[in-house]
């Protein structure tokens, strides 16, 4: 495997402004493997970044690559790599954690302070043709998973944390708010735990159509806020509507909109004692009816990525326990990230997941 | 504090079973993320003991001369590359097993159960019975001015009782019972009475071990008798739970720290259904189990294998005073006499609980 010296790679420059540029080759220390990437995602976040250049805490101040939603071949290996090998195709797990503070020793990796995650400032993420990754977190695929599902496994790794941050049981009813990428992936990880009903809800109808094929026995079509409507009041209101239409709250209800309205829901709608999962990135400051989160005792949980995911999805993706190909709806070449990028931005045409592939 | 020139490094090593010797060795250079430890404080394990008496345990056979020793504290002598956490001149407990950090196990936080853990003393990893000691610098933990480097060094047997209160699942004012009142099971009292139990029984064979158990975080002591002469061990184990249970209720969890298979037996009867059994002792490989009871009693039954997270915890357990370990402290040498305390843990004279050797 000859690796050429080009290293065209997306690189924001500035709030919607791509420019397409051949970076240095990355260091392959001695338990990193250099990995020729095929295939990424693009998510939410990288949208959010390319439209403000910024998220959160995090903020674009020198050019950075982009995408974190990756699968690729193995083309070089450091001098002690012995979990992958040249030739292997691997799906990426795009945080690189410290793993000796108490965070990582723990088990709850997701939560280094010293985490570097790609296309999160200042790490250059993985739309590169050569990408840099410790071995550990290179995932071998089996052959009957493509690179296009292998670069689905990060997005399909919040909804598996999330259902297991729920604690989703064998015929639990669970609740889905939002019917997005994240919200579809949450129900299809709801299925493959056992989940009795997944119900999704939406305010978009092609969203909910597209879900009645996809890991969904029910579909909720959400309305709108009237004029100058209190969002508690919004959300007390639909709650009662839901739970006349169910006849029962959910045993765990995951919000994956970051709406205030919907987050309130969350907790409205969940059953006494069960889990309020809050994956979703909205508002930093919510209102929440804590009555009901102290007299039904219903726990709110947040859910910062995920961890130790990659393997358990390679097996159900192998043994087909999920299916995560009709997810994908759009792709472009990586010479026309900026297009990509702005199809992300507006979803058009029914977008759901669109991936850039590389041909190099 | 920085080694000088020429410094020695003298070493307890075990060449071969019953043959340890003193040696100096040269004192090893520091890779990425380590610290020089100058080590002050060794506790003696059962385990470096039959290391001693038969060259190995289980699947780890001593196959080329190894420093001995594993339950350590010291001062940081020299600082490596990229370590942050430390500084020379810090005190610290060495926790003594450092894991791959990339396995699925280390992953999940159960990084005891790596397998490629380089655990000092099992072979073929040295361990820290010398005068310097390289370690990874995130597993030794800084000590607080007032808890001394030989009470540090408990932090380690300590640490067996945590994660054994841990999966025992010990909730405020659970009733506890330990099998065994060796330093391990003292231990396990210990982390029990810390982790909340409202009561602990602690069973022995030894008066004297009992005797010392009463002033230490237990409330009730039981004397068990030996086996009578050709008793098999599921009627003894009947007989003797029967016996116990006359005067002590069934326990929300039974911690056995001896390894006897009559012990494990009773471990069960004596568990409240719904209850935990968490085994200790390393005693028979295979061993029969009372199965009926623990299907329909629904008696759950956990092994422990040493520990992981629970240092920060040890530090902070000795730095409140919610365990005191000085008490277990019963005898020194120095470490040019190491082979001398060997021979009395061995001997297991003189009410002997945890015998120290000091750099």
């Amino acid at each position: 495997m000859t690796i050429d010296n080009k290293n065209l790679s997306t690189v924001l420059v500035g709030a919607e402004k791509i420019d397409m540029r051949d970076m240095p080759i990355p260091e392959v220390g001695p338990y990193d493997v250099l990995v020729n990437v095929k295939v990424t995602g693009i998510c939410g976040s990288d949208v959010h970044f390319f439209k403000h250049g910024r998220m959160m805490d995090f903020e674009v101040t020198e050019p950075i690559v982009l995408g974190h939603e990756s699968a690729g071949v193995v083309v070089a290996t450091g001098s002690q790599v012995t979990r992958v090998k040249t030739g292997d195709r691997v799906a990426i797990e795009p945080g690189v954690t410290c793993r000796t503070c108490e965070m990582c020793k723990s088990g709850q990796y997701n939560l280094c302070p010293h985490c570097k995650f790609a296309a999160t400032p200042p790490t250059h993420g993985t739309l590169s043709n050569y990408y840099s990754h410790p071995e550990d977190f290179c995932f071998k695929l089996p052959d009957n998973i493509s690179l296009e599902e292998g670069a689905l496994i990060e997005p399909l790794s919040v909804g598996m944390y999330a259902i297991e941050r729920a604690n989703v049981k064998p015929a639990d009813v669970v609740l889905v708010l939002g019917a997005g990428p994240v919200g579809l992936l949450t129900c299809a990880a709801a299925k493959a735990a056992g989940a009795g009903q997944v119900i999704v809800a939406d305010l978009i109808p092609s969203r909910l159509e597209f879900a009645k094929t996809y890991n969904s026995d029910t579909q909720l079509l959400l309305e709108r806020p009237q004029q100058g409507e209190p969002n508690i009041e919004y959300a007390r209101r639909i709650s009662a509507q839901i739970l006349k239409t169910l006849g029962r709250r959910a045993d765990t209800v995951l919000d994956c909109t970051g709406a205030e309205t919907c987050v309130q829901m969350t907790v409205l709608l969940t059953k006494n004692g069960g889990s309020a999962v809050l994956v979703g990135l909205g508002a930093s400051t919510q209102t929440l009816p804590v009555a009901e989160i102290t007299g039904r005792q219903v726990d709110v949980k947040g859910v910062f990525r995920y961890c130790n995911t990659y393997p358990r999805a390679i097996s159900m993706l192998q043994k087909k326990h999920i299916n995560v190909k009709p997810l994908i709806t759009h792709t472009y070449p990586i010479e026309s990230s900026q297009e990509a990028f702005l199809h992300a931005t507006n979803g058009r045409d029914g977008a759901i997941k669109i991936q850039i592939l590389n041909t190099q | 504090m920085s080694p000088p020139q020429g410094e020695i490094n003298q070493c307890v090593i075990l060449r071969e079973k019953n043959d340890i010797v003193l040696e100096n060795r040269p004192i090893p250079q520091l890779d990425n993320g380590d610290v020089l430890i100058n080590i002050k404080a060794t506790g003696i394990c059962g385990s470096d003991i039959h290391y001693w008496l038969h060259g190995g345990i289980g699947d780890f056979q001593l196959k080329a001369p190894m420093v001995l020793g594993h339950e350590s504290a010291g001062i940081v002598a020299k600082v490596g590359p990229g370590v942050k956490n430390l500084k020379v001149g810090d005190r610290v407990a060495l926790e003594p097993g450092v894991c791959c950090r990339m396995c699925e196990q280390c992953k999940k936080g159960r990084y005891n159960l790596c397998p490629e853990m380089a655990f000092a003393a099992t072979p073929p990893i040295d361990g820290t019975l010398c005068n310097y000691y390289k370690h990874a610098a995130d597993f030794c933990f800084k000590l607080p001015d007032h808890v001394s480097l030989e009470e540090a060094t408990l932090i380690e047997p300590l640490s067996v009782g945590i994660h054994s209160a841990r999966r025992a699942n010990i909730k405020s004012g659970d009733h506890v019972f330990v099998f065994g009142a060796g330093p391990v099971g003292l231990l396990c009292a210990a982390a029990a009475k810390a982790a909340g139990a409202g009561h602990v029984t602690i069973a022995d064979l030894v008066p004297s071990r009992l005797e010392f158990a009463k002033n230490y975080y237990t409330d009730a002591q039981v004397l068990l008798q030996r086996p009578q002469p050709g008793e098999p061990n599921m009627e003894y184990s009947r007989r003797m739970a029967k016996e116990i249970l006359k005067t002590e209720s069934l326990a929300d969890a039974v911690i056995d720290c001896t390894g006897a298979e009559t012990c494990v037996q009773m471990s069960v009867l004596l568990s409240k259904s719904g209850g935990s059994v968490v085994l200790v002792g390393m005693g028979g490989s295979v061993q029969a189990l009372p199965i009926s009871e623990i299907s329909a009693r629904e008696v759950d039954i956990k092994g422990i294998f040493r520990y992981c997270n629970t240092y920060s915890t040890g530090v902070e357990m000795l730095a409140s005073g919610a365990i005191d370990v000085k008490p277990l402290i019963t005898h020194t040498y120095q470490l040019h006499d190491a082979v001398e305390a060997f021979k009395h843990v061995k001997e297991n004279r003189d009410g002997a609980i945890k015998v120290q050797i000091i750099g």
